[in-house]
């Protein structure tokens, strides 16, 4: 189109003098992430998703109480006994049909954290609440960088219908930061490391870093000092452009002072991953790390992970089960295949072990970071053939800053809903909230022994 | 007082009468300037100045000021858009009395004249392009160029700014830090590339899974379909983007069931449109059906680095079915003989015969239900894993482009430096210019690199410095100072405007030397180099980032019809609508056909899945290929479903988007943007309790909006038998579609087809059209006024070559603006 008179002056003004008044800030700029003074260490929450159900009475433990049994499923976590706390006969109400009809995955994914029964709907119109892990991302929102990672192992998109009707978005999300507002989870470990730490590679060795940094300091003396020339022979218009530049110049090299001079700052112990490892395992643990250092460095307080979306059909080949797994956990009561999916939760509960190894083994003000959070582990259903919501699989892991006392297998009165722990956790790292879903008040047993 | 009115109107008109026989008898010239004051102003005053006043001003404007011709060259825009108002017939608006036509068109012709002569009594103006960097489509084009890797690493930078239509507008491509730090990295690892290869990397997973599938289910076999199931619902496409070369485990998961006694269902593994394996999945009965939930195949296959097309599909699904199927080579299996009836037959004792036979009806229709259909059956998800055995070894091309001499050799280092620096910054390099990349070279030496690395480092100094991310250009010494200041760029400049414009990419050995001989401007070398340029499949950038942001084809990747809506509308449709338009534009560069094809031809390319969108039959296959529209009712790009997409809304149609597409990109008619606070239509009642038509046109009641809606909204509903994804439909809803219309001035039309016919009349309009948008990317700045002269003279020029694409191209080149450049004072 011609353009008649006006043109535009103040975007491209504003864009031009933008460079010099509202820089953004580089990530690599952020000083060392805030923490280290704080004088008590921060509560961290994090939830575990296992979708499908288990073989409930291989996952329940046997006794009451300290003295309470390893079940199959559970023993992988034996060396964790003392950190962590089975609870037993919570229910997700919600998650049940009530006059809705099938679609118990759909329902038990959406209700999980959100304790709310979701609208039957494969449309745009979806409904379910906040759940409880944004409740705790909204207090902390203002206190560290990043407010709450979403992460899952299989790829989300959150329209379309993916179970009886009800919307995908229900299945693949289970954090809700509000009734229509799922938080679909990231799947790539390089874009979860890149929104915690930049895009840096950390995994070069120091002198490597070193001669990099120094490196690019004498291509960017080099190119600061031609540009200068450079402009001295141009207009106004052509200056303003190269001056853009120089300010990028100058900004990546205090950018590279800073770093240099600022030797304490947290640098993530792990390669930047670039991609999605191709063993389950691999990709799983390497979730994992993420939320390690994610709550290592204090980037973040608050975490909700997705071994598999409700009616995933991930096999699992690597422990020898070929079948896919939702088909699987509709079993019929054949031995075979009870038996495969106890494989399955076995296998799960070993990679969760993974989780609380490293958490364990990292030390921080007076204990570890382990003793610093509280981990749920569990699902929605309890098992797979009868899509039953009562007597979830259920535990919680780490000592919640002494808020929790662990070791203990807890069997609730029948039907207690799991919002109640909810709130209980909420009140444990102080964010106060009164009712969440269907809860009917706080869980108790938690601290006492 | 409306009697009055009236009176004095006629008296008026008949008046006009004399005047505009005056008018046509008397051509224009300076002499003419009573003319002004004895018809135009007393015009102005009966029919504009009423609301265009010093003291109203309605639309900011007002005419008042204007009292004898010498106001018309200073004020050439305002002008132009009172003819156009006038013209057009939005202006006087609708319930003031229209002055009659031959009045309106020779006040208009005498103005126009007058705006013409003023123009051309200017100082002609090339205009002056600031200092662009390059966008991240040159920037990948040229790394690739340069270096000889071809890896996109600008596909990771920040999304450029647009301006004018276009992504390599300088004033608008700003660099921010950010950006930079990009710069430097991408430095690093595209020479890395270049002299040591590709770095080893661990294998990874890469998954493509939509969303749950819903399409049709067909009870019994087809025996007419796509064998190949590539445009079938239920297949999958994806675009993955592979990080290496190497050999990758491609694995694809089904979802559905086969009816009992089904032979095994045969998946089709497609790379990049080619059909790379078939692989067989036999699943046993569970006893009611063969359930293929979670079914997986996975096979290995080594692929190149960068993005391909992998498929899954379901080859001849209707074959080995059933024989009750009745489709096409039925299964040979034994067939099992099915649930017997009795077993929903719960005949209560006593049970009359009438009664009998109710629950019978109703046992045979519960069984009919619960028969598998005959196409219940969709691909989960297609994964990739790898690369394994990757080819991580350095490609000998970009070495030799590099390392131009041995590190025995004598001034290796210079030599190399130079040389690259000469393609890099695109002109000779001096060598106090090159002394400190040498200095770095050599001192990376002394600190114990190896003379690769330090050559490395030297390349990735080249890359982040000004001289090659932005083209700044340099202008011919003037041998006689004249005061126009307008001087030809130099022949560097030249090549690089042109290699830009043609290619997207840096200009090749042949431009460069070309230009350091001087020849590159003599008109017979020129355009020999602008047709080897335009044969090159480098030209190809021209479709993708021309055309793909002209036509706006680029939003098709985020445009997201919905999915209740449109459930037909699948990755692989909206590949193929992109694909048709671009071979569409891509045969007409290759062919040198005439631009006015785009406006009416009455031929596209399609392949089987956009054939059977539009209904064409006898296409096959996923080639594309050149297809007959007689007969439907398409007929140049307006009807294309790619263009008639992205002008639409996810849920419907928006005439009012399609008649604002069409005016801005194919008339030369910029719409304004909409007044503050317009209310919104009512979506719910849409369809329901009055077609869109209705609603609209209610809307339009609205004189702030009536103005240019009255514009824009009949031409969007002449294409109204075109659904939101380019379907061609007679409904809405529940309503019949109504595509005729009348433009604003008074030209009636049935339909699209009649549409287009007319709006094909004014070839002009579409000609200066196209060249005011290739211009604006040619030269990479927005135009200006006086650069009117230069589109109106190269649209003529076209004109008289019969419309020929490489004709367009050739006067852009030759033009004023692309030539030369205003002198800019250097303190200012």
């Amino acid at each position: 189109m011609i353009n008649t008179g006006k043109h535009l002056s103040r975007r491209t003004i504003l864009r031009g003098v933008g460079a010099a008044i509202a820089l953004p800030m580089l990530d690599a700029m952020t000083p060392a992430f805030a923490g280290t003074t704080a004088p008590k260490s921060p509560t961290r929450l994090a939830f575990t998703y296992i979708p499908n159900g288990v073989t409930i009475n291989e996952w329940k433990p046997k006794g009451v109480g300290k003295d309470f049994e390893f079940t199959r499923i559970l023993k992988p976590l034996q060396a964790h006994r003392e950190h962590l706390m089975v609870l037993s006969n919570l229910e997700h109400h919600n998650a049940n049909a009530l006059g809705d009809g099938g679609g118990d995955h759909a329902r038990a994914g959406a209700c999980f954290l959100t304790g709310v029964h979701p609208k039957k709907t494969a449309g745009s119109d979806i409904k379910a609440g906040i759940s409880v892990d944004q409740l705790a991302a909204k207090h902390f929102a203002s206190t560290t960088k990043v407010s709450s990672l979403e992460l899952g192992c299989e790829d989300s998109r959150t329209v379309g219908g993916c179970d009886s009707g009800y919307s995908c978005a229900y299945t693949n999300s289970i954090s809700w930061r509000g009734p229509q507002t799922p938080m679909p989870p990231e799947t790539n470990p390089r874009i979860v490391f890149e929104r915690l730490f930049g895009d840096d590679d950390f995994g070069a060795s120091p002198e490597a870093r070193a001669r990099r940094a120094n490196q690019r300091k004498s291509i960017l003396d080099l190119v600061n000092s031609r540009t200068q020339k450079l402009v001295q022979d141009l207009g106004p218009s052509d200056r303003r452009k190269l001056d853009e530049y120089l300010t990028g110049v100058r900004e990546l090299e205090q950018r590279i002072a800073l770093a240099e001079k600022d030797q304490t700052s947290f640098k993530p112990d792990i390669e930047k991953p670039s991609g999605v490892p191709v063993a389950f395992a691999d990709y799983i643990k390497l979730m994992f790390d993420l939320q390690v250092l994610a709550f290592q460095a204090d980037v973040t307080r608050v975490t909700t992970f997705l071994f598999g979306r409700e009616a995933s059909v991930r096999t699992y080949n690597e422990i020898g089960v070929s079948d896919p797994h939702h088909p699987l956990s509709h079993h019929r009561n054949m031995p075979e295949a009870i038996e495969k999916i106890t494989q399955i939760n076995v296998f799960h509960a070993g990679l969760y072990a993974y989780f609380l190894d490293r958490l364990k083994a990292i030390p921080e003000g007076d204990g570890t970071l382990l003793d610093h959070s509280m981990l749920v582990y569990g699902g929605a259903i309890c098992d797979g053939n009868s899509h039953s919501h009562d007597n979830l699989p259920l535990l919680v892991a780490g000592k919640g800053n002494g808020r929790l006392h662990p070791g203990r297998h807890i069997v609730y009165e029948n039907k207690t809903p799991m919002t109640n722990l909810y709130l209980t956790l909420l009140d444990n790292m102080n964010v106060p909230v009164d009712s969440l879903g269907d809860s009917t008040g706080r869980l108790p047993l938690l601290t006492e022994i | 007082m409306p009697a009055m009115f009236l009176r004095n109107l006629s008296l008026f008109a008949g008046l006009l009468c004399v005047v505009s026989l005056r008018l046509a008898a008397q051509p224009v010239s300076s002499e003419s300037k009573p003319e002004f004051e004895n018809t135009i102003r007393p015009f102005l005053v009966k029919n504009c100045v009423g609301c265009h006043s010093d003291r109203m001003k309605a639309g900011d404007l007002s005419l008042q000021q204007f009292k004898s011709a010498e106001s018309i060259a200073p004020h050439t825009d305002i002008w132009e858009i009172v003819v156009m108002k006038l013209m057009d017939g939005t202006m006087p608006p609708k319930g003031i009395p229209r002055p009659p036509q031959e009045q309106v068109e020779s006040v208009a012709s005498w103005i126009r004249d007058a705006v013409t002569q003023a123009e051309l009594a200017s100082k002609p103006d090339p205009g002056r392009v600031t200092a662009r960097r390059l966008n991240r489509a040159e920037y990948n084009n040229t790394i690739r160029d340069l270096l000889g890797v071809d890896f996109r690493p600008a596909d990771d930078f920040p999304q450029d700014d647009s301006g004018y239509g276009f992504d390599n507008i300088g004033d608008v491509l700003s660099l921010s830090p950010v950006l930079l730090e990009k710069y430097l990295k991408a430095a690093e690892s595209a020479v890395k590339l270049a002299v040591f290869g590709q770095e080893k990397m661990k294998p990874l997973a890469l998954r493509a899974q939509p969303p749950g599938r819903e399409f049709p289910l067909h009870p019994k076999a087809k025996k007419d379909y796509d064998e190949t199931g590539l445009s079938m619902p239920n297949a999958l496409h994806a675009n993955m983007r592979f990080p290496g070369e190497g050999k990758y485990k491609i694995r694809v998961a089904i979802e559905g069931r086969r009816p009992d006694g089904s032979e095994p269902v045969q998946i089709g593994v497609w790379i990049d449109g080619k059909l790379s394996r078939v692989l067989e999945i036999d699943q046993p009965s569970d006893g009611n059906s063969i359930d293929l939930f979670g079914a997986q195949v996975e096979f290995e296959t080594h692929l190149t680095a960068g993005d391909h097309w992998i498929a899954g599909t379901f080859v001849r699904m209707f074959e080995g079915l059933p024989p009750s199927y009745e489709g096409p080579n039925p299964s040979r299996r034994p067939i099992p003989p099915g649930p017997d009836i009795k077993r929903f037959m719960k005949i209560p004792p006593g049970a009359t015969e009438a009664e009998i036979t109710d629950i019978r009806k109703r046992a045979e229709e519960r069984m009919r239900l619960i028969r598998v259909p005959a196409n219940r059956l969709w691909v989960h998800f297609i994964e990739a894993t790898g690369p394994y055995e990757q080819v991580t070894a350095v490609s000998s091309d970009s070495r030799k482009q590099i390392f131009v001499c041995s590190e025995q050799a004598s001034a290796c280092e210079q030599k190399i430096l130079s040389g690259f620096a000469r393609r890099a910054f695109r002109r000779p390099v001096t060598a106090a210019e090159l002394k400190p990349y040498l200095e770095l070279v050599q001192s990376s030496r002394k600190n114990g690199s190896t003379f690769d690395e330090a050559i490395a480092v030297g390349l990735q100094a080249v890359l982040v410095s000004p001289d090659f991310l932005f083209r700044i250009e340099k202008t011919e010494p003037l041998k006689v100072k004249n005061d126009s200041a307008a001087a030809p760029i130099d022949q560097f400049a030249l090549a690089t405007r042109l290699s830009y414009f043609l290619w997207s990419s840096t200009p090749d050995d042949e431009l460069l030397r070309l230009a350091e001989q001087g020849n590159l401007r003599k008109p017979e070398i020129l355009s020999v180099q602008v047709k080897r340029m335009l044969k090159d499949p480098k030209s190809r950038t021209l479709v993708e980032n021309f055309a793909g942001q002209w036509l706006e084809l680029r939003r098709l990747e985020s445009t997201t019809p919905d999915r209740e809506k449109f459930p037909e509308f699948d990755d692989y449709l909206r590949m193929s609508m992109r694909q048709e338009t671009e071979t569409f534009f891509e045969n007409i560069i290759r062919n040198d056909l005439s631009i006015l094809e785009m406006v009416d031809a009455r031929y596209t390319f399609a392949n089987e899945k956009l054939a059977d969108f539009y209904g064409i039959p006898g296409v096959k296959g996923t080639e594309f290929r050149k297809v007959d529209l007689k007969g439907t009712p398409r007929k140049g790009i307006l009807t294309h479903a790619s263009i008639l997409t992205v002008s639409s809304y996810a849920t419907r149609t928006s005439p009012t988007i399609r008649g604002k597409w069409i005016l801005e990109n194919f008339l030369n008619e910029p719409i304004p943007p909409p007044p503050p606070n317009v209310p919104a239509l009512d979506e719910e009642k849409i369809g329901a309790s009055g077609s869109l038509r209705e609603q609209m046109e209610e809307h339009r009641t609205n004189p702030v909006c009536a103005s240019c809606h009255a514009k824009m909204d009949p031409i969007g509903f002449g294409f109204e038998n075109f659904s939101a994804i380019g379907a061609y439909r007679t409904k809405d809803g529940n309503f019949e579609i109504d595509a005729s219309g009348a433009l604003p001035n008074g030209r009636e039309f049935k339909g699209s087809d009649d549409l287009i016919a007319i709006l094909g009349e004014d070839k002009n309009a579409f000609v200066e059209c196209i060249t005011d948008k290739m211009l604006t990317y040619a030269l990479g700045r927005g135009l200006e006024r006086y650069d009117r002269r230069t589109v109106k003279d190269i649209a003529r020029k076209v004109a008289a070559n019969d419309y020929r694409f490489s004709n367009l191209v050739m006067e852009i080149i030759n033009s004023l603006p692309f030539q030369k450049a205003r002198q800019e004072r250097n303190k200012s």
